[in-house]
């Protein structure tokens, strides 16, 4: 009881950082950081699920978020629908995706989900650029209208921070309850003990293929508040390189922590932008600074202040 | 009928290549059940190391550059088997392996553009030109990408099968503890299979030189359809991952014919998801 209070007012504590933050931010370019925070944020809570869970791993995040905002975007432009709609086809976009890639990949034990999903990012690129008829081609889609609420456009960056700050907030609030709750249990486990879980009559694959699907849709509608805020995609960004940013994240910040995951995010999205005197050495040095990490702190920044936690592992 | 002789060795060599890449990736898949993700910036490394620094900086003939190269990229193999894949081995889940290498393929891709820089160049006159057999045209590079295949593929076996090193290799594969317990240093074990890896990269990087540009994403596709021909023929085997690529090289460039050769690059995922689908184990494994 004592250690949930605890957790409630350092998340109230942060939850009130955010709030007031923008009040004393004037610059527009730190106000697109920090929605860009925020989208993060979601993306790597959904890897998490996968990944920092179930030890599973995804490298196709480009794909999958680029397919939840290519959806958005177009159904947006094209049948003038209203763009919440457009959010919840995304989702189920993501739903889509993750179970027509997770059933082939995840049925057989192995790390066919890392090699699936790199596939799967390389071939929804080609197709975005390729398919210029639907897709718009290299020069991608314009004009997506921004989200509205009873008639009010959100169209000022600090409109869309609060408006995403409370969809964050709802998605942090769920993948907290995910992650502590007996389906997040069993996640774990299957990290740790596939044999003990397989035993206990747990169904892996189904499982598997559940943590996969929460990561595709976490994408996907991360992909898709993307593409209402920016206004325009195209496909040129969405490699593996872009996969492996989330991937830093979730490893700088803790694996399979709620708290460590946002963590990552924020530093991982902010430091570069205070990173900027050594430019171009940058991702060497981040890299490096990350591999360290995987080597002698695999369990991320969280457990040097969880030491116990980490230690039982 | 001559274009379709053209196709198909075209198509072979390109096979032996996403063959090589599979068989470099499954020794070390062997020897520490990692998965090496960073193999096809290993690949990258050994071409620009080659076509840059000891081709067009210090001038060096071709012949004497190969060497110079699969020499460093061995050294280099070694070091990183020390440094990354013996403790990323050793750590209790597979997860941070992977993640590990990921990160590997990273930092060697920023290193290689500081060092060669962000623009593409090509290596003009090496392996250029083609051979006339009848009627047939085939072009000098994809001779030489299946002579030398084919040489490293017998050589390896011969190496597993008859040479000391070879069989202590095979144990440390099948029963890492029961291979040390029979006096095999594992460590050391590992480090050569890696090294021997990095070799084959190496190889690989400089054949390929000629068919693409020397840039940062040469290899990226070639690394995914080694992958891709690893999981057709079978995870882990070898033989396997030899036919795997040549099939999968001959269907794609038979592929293309049928369908427009901007997407020739998705059959080799439709097929991976296809036998993964109905046959996971592969074409010539049986046991799952």
């Amino acid at each position: 009881m004592k250690k949930q209070n605890k957790t409630l007012i350092i998340a109230l504590i942060c939850i009130g950082i955010a709030a007031i933050l923008p009040l004393f931010i004037s610059n527009n370019y730190h106000l697109n950081l920090m929605i860009q925070v925020l989208i993060n944020i979601i993306i790597v809570l959904g890897l998490n699920f996968i990944t920092g869970l179930t030890g599973q791993m995804n490298l196709g995040t480009a794909g999958i978020f680029s397919m939840g905002a290519y959806t958005s975007a177009l159904v947006a432009t094209k049948s003038g629908v209203n763009p919440w709609i457009c959010l919840i086809l995304a989702a189920v976009m993501g739903i889509i995706i993750g179970v027509g890639l997770g059933y082939p990949s995840l049925r057989v034990s192995g790390v066919y989900l890392a090699l699936t999903t790199i596939g799967f990012s390389e071939i929804v690129r080609v197709l975005m650029t390729n398919l210029t008829d639907l897709t718009g081609g290299a020069l991608g889609v314009n004009n997506i209208p921004v989200f509205s609420i009873f008639g009010h456009e959100f169209r000022e960056n600090k409109e869309i921070y609060y408006l995403y700050l409370v969809i964050a907030l709802l998605l942090i609030f769920n993948a907290y309850r995910i992650v502590n709750s007996k389906w997040g249990r069993s996640f774990l486990a299957i990290k740790d003990n596939p044999e003990a879980i397989n035993a206990s009559g747990v169904n892996i694959a189904k499982l598997r293929i559940m943590a996969f699907t929460l990561t595709a849709v976490y994408s996907t509608i991360a992909g898709s508040l993307y593409a209402h805020y920016v206004g325009f995609m195209n496909p040129s960004a969405y490699n593996i390189e872009f996969s492996i940013n989330y991937v830093v994240m979730l490893v700088i910040g803790g694996i399979g922590s709620v708290a460590g995951n946002i963590a990552g995010a924020i530093l991982v999205t902010i430091v570069p932008e205070l990173l900027r005197f050594i430019e171009n050495y940058y991702w060497l040095v981040f890299s490096i600074i990350t591999l360290l990490f995987v080597i002698f702190l695999p369990n991320g920044m969280l457990s040097l202040f969880n030491k116990k936690k980490s230690m039982k592992k | 009928m001559q274009v379709l002789i053209q196709l198909l060795i075209t198509g072979i060599a390109m096979g032996f290549i996403y063959a090589l890449v599979a068989i470099e990736y499954t020794i070390i898949w062997n020897a520490t059940g990692l998965l090496n993700f960073s193999h096809d910036k290993f690949i990258l490394f050994g071409a620009y190391m080659f076509a840059g620094t000891y081709v067009l900086s210090l001038g060096l003939p071709p012949v004497i550059a190969v060497l110079c190269t699969i020499i460093t990229m061995f050294l280099f193999g070694i070091v990183s088997a020390f440094v990354i894949f013996n403790p990323l081995s050793r750590l209790s889940t597979n997860l941070f392996a992977v993640i590990g290498t990921v990160i590997l393929g990273r930092i060697i891709t920023e290193a290689v553009r500081l060092i060669w820089g962000p623009l593409p160049f090509s290596l003009d006159g090496f392996l250029k030109g083609s051979y006339k057999i009848g009627s047939v045209v085939v072009s000098r590079s994809h001779v030489i990408i299946i002579l030398v295949c084919t040489l490293i593929t017998v050589s390896l076996q011969l190496f597993f099968k008859f040479t000391k090193t070879g069989k202590a290799m095979r144990c440390v594969s099948e029963n890492k503890t029961a291979a040390s317990l029979m006096g095999v240093n594992v460590s050391i074990n590992i480090a050569l299979t890696v090294g021997i890896s990095a070799v084959i990269c190496a190889i690989i990087g400089i054949l390929v030189v000629p068919i693409f540009n020397v840039e940062l994403q040469m290899s990226s596709m070639i690394g995914l359809k080694g992958f891709a021909s690893g999981v057709i023929g079978g995870f882990g085997h070898l033989p396997g991952a030899i036919l795997g690529g040549i099939l999968l090289g001959v269907v794609e460039i038979f592929g293309s014919m049928i369908i427009p050769s901007v997407y020739k690059d998705c059959l080799s995922f439709i097929l991976l998801i296809i036998f993964l689908l109905i046959k996971p184990s592969g074409l010539l494994r049986d046991r799952k």
